[in-house]
């Protein structure tokens, strides 16, 4: 029982894009930064570990198999990776959605309290999202690493879908977790996450922006990282670009400012298109320009509708050349079938509830028009007299914090005060109380 | 009543009554000696140490704080005890919610003033410009602020913080004087108007280059009677904000992270942010700064932040044209008062008193008492 007084808890929500950070209370995150690290190897392993990422998929995760003497390493987070350095890997902790290597997360969570919040962990409770697939394992892991390293007085954790519900005001509905690096259904019914509901795919917003990347290149278009090119004036208004080269820069250092350049084209003129894409249908549809960073415009066109809808027709990634196919089919299906599927899985009599109240959270879920289609389509997918509804809050900010924002209200409810799992009684039940204090 | 406004900076503490049309009537430095009696010498000898009580922006020292303000307070406005007025704060970005509640106490409690406020000096910054949407881009002695404002609210997810500042800079001209005189014994102290006096910033990266060979040194003589020359130093320490790696930092300069922090924003801002940049506080007095800043943006803006460019609906022939937003700096309105940028935090202060008080939006004693510290994050943003 943590009787806390008025001292503000925090809220953490470690994404597999993003991590978000701030006090309960608040009405948006104060920390926003990237969950990508950079790592320069400190001892002379350094061509080891570049031979062994190089070859790597899209999110560069680290090989798990470089063991723990080697891993001498300096990681560099939020601001820091911005700034390019010599041999710098770009790794992420996440794997399929959870967490891999406990050593980065220690180091976000420690840039978002000392660097960003510059508060003293020790003096506040400690709000955690965690995916809503998270085993009790992990669970076990996190609240160990806060209690015995961050010291925290109280802690929670609290799933993604749990705090999305709450931040709309629903204790019931089906949310839609379309994030950067996978896209999650779940059921939530009374406060609780309905575990065989849960569905997850790989396509995502990352997977979108890969998708985008490819597409470009296959046309044809360079995209020059920023790092790369530096501009002169000429002449008064006049401006030359002029090429720097880095040899040293890492492959996936590279490709992680290209993503951020094609994710901002991604945002700024992607739309989903009203009914499935049709290659042929789309072939004439004007196009929209988009001016890179180094000055060089490029026309986005059928692209515009395709990338989109790969959310609701996976297979589509297919016909765009560079993107890898998925091994296990099940898991890539669109988005109204997870719906359908997730639905299904539930109790009969919570079905017509959780149909009429579909939420969209994520950043994925900004995309224009996909409210409206994905209640279209699975309007036609359920049966007969369901009404459906999916609704998403207008502002795009909210949408993208929405589990933060469902954490910071959480954590700030009175009635919630007595559901902390405080340090004495971690230190009295262990650990593996916390499956039963937090559901 | 008219309330006081405090603006306590790292280098500089600026207060006085709340009359926008004047500046700040009391500017002091905020150090402050320390006299401790050593019995332990013998003969009573008092052991002085200089003493800051902000640092990087943040108070750290309380009870320096606290004499600091009740010398500013009683001694100096005016006030007397048990008849406090109001009294608005400013506090830079990012101010952790402990300190904020921690000066409320200190207020209600110690000096049991009738009304209290505080605002993050970005917004205040552009009040006195009279704008409520804009760019802040505050250098001061501790700390660089930059903060997107829209609508008079501070987009904190895209604001930045450095720890970089005034006082780094003195540091860096100290080590550079040293190395071009190593005989000369400089004190730091004399260093601060040395720095205000003679640095300034080159054209563009490429004139810097050029200016170890053709920069004329200058003769100066300090006030102890030395005589030091002064030649590229002066421009090293103007560019050490635009290339940090001078200053030892693995960063990029002043005005990129401006434009990713102008980028981080939503799209339908990005012009009026970057039309309506304030660059204000202390270093920006420096001969040359604004216009390498103006200069550099111009760079940087098209490569750094691409702009979407809208299509007409017709099929072809397609006019494209680009919505490339050049940055341009706000100029004070002619009825401010000279030296706006120095104290242009406080300025705006002086502006906000004038709303808050009149309109009761700030915490009185009789909500403190009710709630305690922690109103302060409700009623004050």
């Amino acid at each position: 029982m943590y009787g806390g007084d008025e001292v503000s808890a925090i809220v953490v929500d470690v994404g597999s894009y993003s991590c978000k950070a701030g006090y309960a209370g608040d009405d948006t995150p104060k920390a926003v930064f990237s969950s990508v690290v950079g790592s320069i190897e400190q001892t002379g392993e350094a061509d080891e570990a570049k031979a062994g990422t190089a070859s790597d998929s899209k999110n560069g995760a680290k090989p798990m198999d470089v063991d723990k003497a080697k891993t001498k390493r300096k990681l560099y987070v939020g601001q820091e990776l911005e700034f390019r350095r010599d041999h710098m890997e770009v790794i992420s902790p996440m794997k399929d959605g959870t967490v891999t290597d406990w050593d980065i997360v220690d180091n976000i969570w420690n840039h978002a309290f000392k660097q960003r919040l510059l508060i003293n962990p020790e003096e506040h409770p400690m709000l955690i999202a965690e995916p809503s697939t998270n085993t009790g394992q992990q669970r076990e892991k996190a609240a160990e690493l806060m209690f015995e390293k961050y010291k925290v007085p109280a802690l929670f954790l609290a799933k993604n879908a749990v705090l999305t519900s709450f931040a709309s005001g629903r204790a019931t509905s089906l949310v839609v977790d379309s994030g950067g690096g996978s896209t999650v259904v779940a059921a939530v019914h009374d406060g609780y996450v309905l575990q065989k509901s849960v569905a997850t795919s790989p396509i995502s917003g990352e997977f979108l922006t890969d998708c985008m990347m490819k597409s470009l290149e296959s046309k044809g278009v360079v995209i020059r990282p920023r790092y790369s090119f530096k501009k002169k004036e000429v002449s008064p208004g006049e401006y030359k670009v002029m090429d720097l080269d880095f040899p040293n820069t890492t492959e996936s250092y590279r490709l992680y400012c290209m993503r951020a350049i094609a994710s901002d084209i991604k945002e700024s003129v992607c739309r989903v298109p009203d009914t499935a894409f049709d290659e042929v249908a789309y072939a004439n549809v004007p196009t929209t320009s988009y001016e890179l960073p180094d000055g060089q415009t490029i026309e986005v066109g059928a692209d515009r509708f395709k990338i989109p809808d790969i959310l609701f027709n996976p297979s589509l990634s297919q016909t765009i050349p560079g993107v890898d196919g998925f091994a296990d089919s099940m898991s890539a299906r669109g988005l109204p079938r997870m719906v359908i599927d997730s639905v299904n899985r539930c109790d009969v009599d919570i079905r017509k509830e959780l149909l009429g109240s579909i939420l969209l959270s994520g950043g994925s879920s900004s995309i224009l028009q996909l409210k409206e289609r994905l209640e279209k389509e699975v309007l036609e997918e359920s049966p007969g007299n369901a009404r459906v509804k999916v609704l998403a809050s207008g502002n795009s900010v909210e949408r993208r914090f929405s589990v933060w924002i469902g954490g910071s209200i959480l954590a700030s409810l009175g009635s919630f005060q007595q559901m902390w799992f405080s340090k004495a009684e971690y230190e009295e039940h262990g650990v593996s109380y916390i499956q039963r204090k937090c559901p | 009543m008219e309330a006081v406004v405090v603006d306590a900076g790292s280098k500089l503490l600026k207060a006085g009554v709340a009359l926008p049309d004047q500046g700040p009537a009391l500017v002091m430095p905020s150090k402050m000696k320390l006299e401790v009696e050593d019995g332990q010498l013998g003969d009573g000898a008092v052991v002085e140490e200089v003493v800051q009580p902000v640092v990087r922006g943040f108070v750290k020292d309380w009870d320096a704080m606290e004499d600091m303000l009740s010398y500013v307070l009683y001694s100096n406005i005016g006030w007397e005890m048990g008849e406090e007025g109001q009294i608005l704060f400013t506090e830079p970005l990012f101010t952790p919610k402990a300190l904020r509640e921690q000066l409320a106490q200190l207020m209600f409690e110690k000096f049991n003033v009738s009304g209290f406020y505080d605002s993050e000096q970005a917004v205040l910054s552009l009040y006195a410009i009279g704008r409520i949407s804009g760019c802040t881009v505050d250098i001061g002695h501790g700390k660089i602020d930059i903060a997107p404002v829209c609508e008079g609210a501070v987009q904190h997810i895209a604001s930045k913080r450095f720890d970089i500042g005034g006082t780094d800079l003195t540091n860096l001209f100290v080590q550079e004087l040293k190395k071009s005189n190593p005989s000369v014994n400089i004190d730091i102290s004399d260093v601060e108007r040395l720095k205000e006096q003679y640095a300034c910033c080159a054209e563009d990266q490429l004139a810097f280059e050029a200016i170890g060979s053709s920069c004329r040194p200058e003769r100066h003589t300090l006030p102890d009677g030395q005589v030091i020359t002064i030649g590229k130093e002066r421009y090293i320490v103007g560019e050490a904000l635009y290339q940090p790696h001078i200053l030892g930092l693995e960063d990029y300069g002043v005005v990129h992270q401006l434009v990713t922090s102008v980028s981080n924003v939503a799209p339908e801002y990005h012009r009026q942010l970057l039309e309506n940049t304030m660059l204000c506080g202390g270093t920006v007095s420096m001969t040359g700064f604004e216009d390498r800043f103006q200069r550099e943006a111009n760079l940087s803006v098209s490569a750094i932040c691409p702009s979407l460019v809208k299509v007409t609906s017709l099929p072809f022939p397609r006019s494209v044209w680009s919505l490339v937003t050049l940055p341009s700096f706000l100029q004070p309105p002619e009825y401010m008062p000279e030296n706006l940028t120095r104290y242009s935090a406080w300025l705006g202060g002086a502006i906000l008193a004038k709303i808050v008080f009149p309109q009761n939006q700030h915490i009185t004693k009789g909500e403190y008492d009710e709630t305690g510290p922690s109103i302060v994050h409700k009623k004050c943003f």
